[in-house]
């Protein structure tokens, strides 16, 4: 799929083409603009018979090319069009009416197959890798999970382009660090492709890299506890079920805990090699509390080097949290690399020298008002603030527009740090984060009856 | 400039223990549609009545009480201070319902102050409303001689945003039983329980009525207010509408003492049997009172159908779909259309438009009707007039579907009541009334599994050992 020559496909292949350039992120939007409509249309017309809920879109939104931004937002998925399934064939186990739905939000046909013998979620993901499909899920653990289809491609194409990036940031990777992975994020095939390339780069070629030693965090685990909130709600759950459920969160507990220990005792164990290090900024807070609380600090480490993908996921922390981490592992800005992404895409934006995330050039990042109806405009200098959807060009397995629930602030102007290619501030928040508690009414659902499971 | 000058914001007065405060000095945002809204400060000793301090109403007779009530509504149908006629202007710019539905209401607040039917109320919810005036002696079986009295309470009632008729049957709830009552209104009306208060004030400015009341407004959840307040040595119960974060919210301030009267987040359903289907016209008639149930209020109360399971083939399933449908189309002309589906919900039901085996769909997601046929309930809320129309072989089959948050359940034909009714209140349906009457209420009928007035008094008995 990937290999497959797309003769009319040019300006995607450029802007995509991108990723081994010197700098892909000097591009000012103005000259980048032309090629991006130019390349987002060519997708358009390539995926739209091909892409059901694509056609719908465009049927719906009257589009039949694209010219301008604005033609791009009706085609815009909303980031739950990904969990619309029903959730009761998940929960009933219906893998051949779940393949018919995966297959209006799939490039790639998801055929007919025997779902005979398929035991759960995970066995059912197996079963579509095998085909080609690697879906991806969200990991939320109260509503439903969203299931993205992508090709083994993206997932190369992620790793590959997540090591770009981060070389760009100002990270020299040369086999030269034990590279600490604190685990800790669900085990999907854009979580797992995108740390290869990485561990391959970094990593001594005399130490093995560091993982915890935990059961993984797998889909089916993640969606199985969906599934018995599910069961709660219908009233069909039995006291055994919510027992057993509450011992298995226990256990995951506990796991994150050991997670953190393990992490903690690594770092300390290898403290006399330069390290790299890689999590969410939530763990890694608590890794490097385990540390203080050890008697080690900033002092006993070499000058490691870390990558931080993603926000706080609502985990409290002190606000000094960063300098925390930094002064006890010995980090600091020059050798850690953050980066702006999402399950949703396939391409991350890298944290540039003045505190920024650059969107690379076959991303393009629209911003709409808070409904997500309408384009807000690009202006010529200073910052606009708004929801963020993207239209990310690498993707083929499913349609690289979506809508975010994240509240950026974005500039379109050249950055402080040099580079010209449009640029998010560093504060993300979350629409839902936002939103106030005081909505009171008769009407509800049976969801306010559920009490969640830990 | 003052805040009252400035157009964006409208003026949103408070109304403590008798007075109107009309400064003001905060500003606020509707929830449902971000419009700005000013109110005074609020003062929270002014909210708390001591409890060495007996209520205005705890010695006025009942009946005076309902006369006072009577004239209130009769002054709020002349509205002549115009109070009314501004909450309503004011309730339509921070309110998702259409103006004529919130005209309704509001009309339908000034007839539910009516003496005999509050009475009736009292009565068939107490059994004998003698009780909320005097101390009723009773002897039973071995001698003992007690003296029992509904007391009156002190409450907190966490108003709805989405009626203000709820406004008008809190304040008369909370007058008959003589309570001492505080009113938090909700972002998306705290206008309707002090427009009616003020208009008390034209009936009699100083009738313990009005003096037994405040209504005001502050942030739900805000913790500095709520700490405060929310405690047994002023209160001895809130009453509260709706479900996650409103009522948790409130949840976590009841201790002994301190109790919790729920109106919990509700789900109404429709149950339609075969015989809709026994000639055109019947199903014509059917279809017309399943979408008077489903457009009720526009779809925003909890006595609104959203689900609605249909006994029959694919075929005659499909039939009263599209006709469904198309009676909520005709219902725009009564009452506008619903806001559009949100875009998450607008998704979902094009990934059903596409999965054309499994799924059908009737109309577009703009809030002028939209019917979804499935084989089991959807997984979201139907809201903004969508029904979602299940296909049951038989209606014994949808019991299942019945949970603890199913609260009116319409039947088709009612003779059909009767064969469900157990069934439907063992699963957890607490209201069954004839398809197309959702909105319809004998009067001091069980609301929510209780009756209300039962629950709101104090019943306090005065043992007077063996006669």
């Amino acid at each position: 799929m990937s290999g497959a020559v797309r003769p009319q496909a040019c300006a995607v292949d450029r802007l995509v083409g991108a990723v081994d350039s010197e700098n892909p992120f000097d591009t000012p939007f103005s000259e980048l603009l032309p090629s991006q409509l130019e390349a987002i249309n060519e997708r358009f017309k390539d995926r739209i018979g091909k892409i059901k809920l694509l056609q719908n879109r465009a049927e719906t939104g009257g589009i039949s090319e694209v010219r301008c931004m604005a033609d791009v937002v009706p085609l815009l998925f909303a980031h739950t069009a990904y969990k619309t399934y029903p959730e009761g064939w998940l929960v009933e186990q219906k893998w051949d009416r779940m393949g018919r739905w995966l297959d209006t939000v799939s490039t790639h046909r998801v055929e007919r197959m025997d779902t005979q013998g398929i035991n759960g979620l995970d066995a059912w993901l197996q079963r579509l890798e095998s085909q080609g499909h690697y879906v991806s899920c969200s990991s939320g653990t109260t509503g439903k999970c969203a299931m993205m289809n992508a090709t083994m491609a993206d997932g190369e194409f992620a790793g590959h382009s997540l090591l770009r990036a981060i070389i760009w940031a100002g990270l020299a990777p040369n086999h030269d660090r034990r590279m600490i992975s604190l685990g800790l994020v669900a085990a999907t095939p854009r979580n797992r492709a995108s740390g290869k390339p990485m561990r391959e780069a970094f990593n001594r070629r005399d130490v093995a890299p560091f993982a915890p030693d935990v059961p993984p965090i797998t889909i089916g685990g993640i969606t199985e506890m969906i599934v018995l909130r599910k069961k709660i709600a219908d009233g069909t759950a039995k006291p055994t079920e919510i027992a057993y459920f509450e011992t298995q969160a226990a256990e995951r507990e506990k796991a994150i805990a050991s997670s953190i220990e393990q992490a903690a005792d690594a770092l300390i164990a290898s403290r006399h090699m330069p390290l790299h290090i890689m999590g969410l900024f939530g763990p890694l807070y608590q890794v490097a509390e385990r540390v203080r609380a050890k008697g080690y600090s900033g002092k006993d480490f070499h000058a490691n080097s870390a990558f931080v993908s993603g926000g706080l996921k609502r985990v409290q922390v002190p606000s000094s949290y960063r300098e925390f981490i930094f002064e006890t592992l010995n980090l600091s800005w020059d050798r850690v690399c953050l980066t702006y992404g999402m399950q949703e895409i396939n391409t991350n934006a890298p944290r540039c020298k003045a505190g920024r995330y650059h969107m690379a050039p076959w991303v393009m990042l629209l911003l709409l008002d808070e409904s997500g109806e309408h384009l807000i405009e690009p202006a010529a200098s200073g910052e606009l603030e708004g929801r963020a959807a993207f239209f990310d060009l690498s993707l083929d397995g499913r349609w690289g527009g979506v809508i975010s629930g994240d509240k950026i602030r974005a500039t379109w102007a050249p950055c402080a740090c040099g580079n010209r290619s449009l640029s998010v501030a560093d504060e993300i928040q979350r629409y839902a984060d936002t939103a106030s508690g005081d909505k009171i009414a008769c009407a509800g659902t049976i969801e306010a009856y559920v009490r969640g499971v830990s | 400039m003052s805040l009252v000058q400035d157009a964006a914001a409208v003026s949103a007065p408070f109304f403590v223990r008798g007075k109107l405060i009309a400064a003001t000095e905060k500003r606020h945002r509707s929830r449902d549609l971000g419009v700005d809204f000013v109110t005074p400060k609020l003062d929270l000793d002014a909210l708390v009545t001591l409890r060495t301090e007996p209520g205005p109403l705890f010695d006025v007779k009942l009946n005076e009480i309902l006369d006072f009530l009577a004239a209130t509504g009769e002054r709020m149908r002349l509205d002549r201070g115009g109070y009314l006629r501004e909450a309503v202007d004011r309730i339509a710019a921070t309110n998702v319902l259409p103006r004529a539905v919130i005209e309704h209401n509001v009309r339908m607040a000034a007839d539910y102050l009516n003496k005999a039917k509050l009475l009736e109320y009292a009565e068939h919810n107490l059994g004998d409303a003698r009780v909320l005036d005097e101390w009723l002696p009773r002897v039973d079986s071995t001698g003992r001689r007690s003296f029992t009295r509904a007391f009156p309470p002190r409450l907190i009632h966490v108003l709805p945003g989405n009626s203000p008729l709820v406004s008008a049957q809190s304040i008369a709830l909370g007058a008959m039983v003589k309570a001492v009552n505080l009113f938090k209104m909700g972002s998306s009306d705290p206008f309707m329980a002090v427009a009616i208060l003020r208009t008390m004030l034209d009936v009699d400015p100083d009738h313990p009525v009005p003096r037994s009341m405040s209504a005001v407004y502050w942030r739900g959840g805000d913790e500095q207010v709520e700490r405060a307040i929310f405690q047994p040595q002023y209160f001895d119960k809130i009453v509260a509408w709706g479900g996650g974060d409103a009522i948790s919210n409130v949840i976590k301030y009841l201790m002994p003492g301190l109790q919790l009267v729920s109106f919990d987040p509700k789900t109404s359903i429709s149950m339609i049997g075969m015989e809709a289907f026994d000639s055109e016209e019947t199903l014509e008639d059917v279809a017309t009172r399943a979408a008077n149930d489903v457009g009720l209020l526009n779809q925003e109360a909890c006595v609104c159908s959203r689900v609605l399971f249909v006994e029959g083939d694919r075929q005659q399933v499909d039939r009263f779909c599209e006709r469904l449908q198309r009676k909520l189309v005709d219902r725009n002309a009564l009452s506008g259309k619903a806001p559009p589906l949100p875009r998450d919900l607008a998704e979902e039901v094009d990934s059903m438009r596409l999965m054309d085996d499994e799924f059908g769909v009737w109309g577009i997601a703009d809030g002028s009707g939209l019917v979804v046929r499935s084989d089991e309930p959807v997984d979201f809320h139907p809201i903004n007039k969508t029904a979602n129309v299940v296909q049951v072989k038989s209606l014994k089959d949808a019991l299942k579907y019945v949970n603890v948050a199913t609260q009116t359940v319409g039947v088709y034909p009612p003779a059909r009541q009767v064969e469900l009714r157990d069934g439907l209140a063992s699963g957890g349906a607490q209201r069954i009334v004839r398809l197309g009457d959702a909105g319809g209420q004998s009067i001091g009928a069980p609301h929510d599994a209780m009756y209300v007035m039962h629950r709101f008094v104090h019943w306090i008995v005065h043992e007077d050992g063996l006669v």
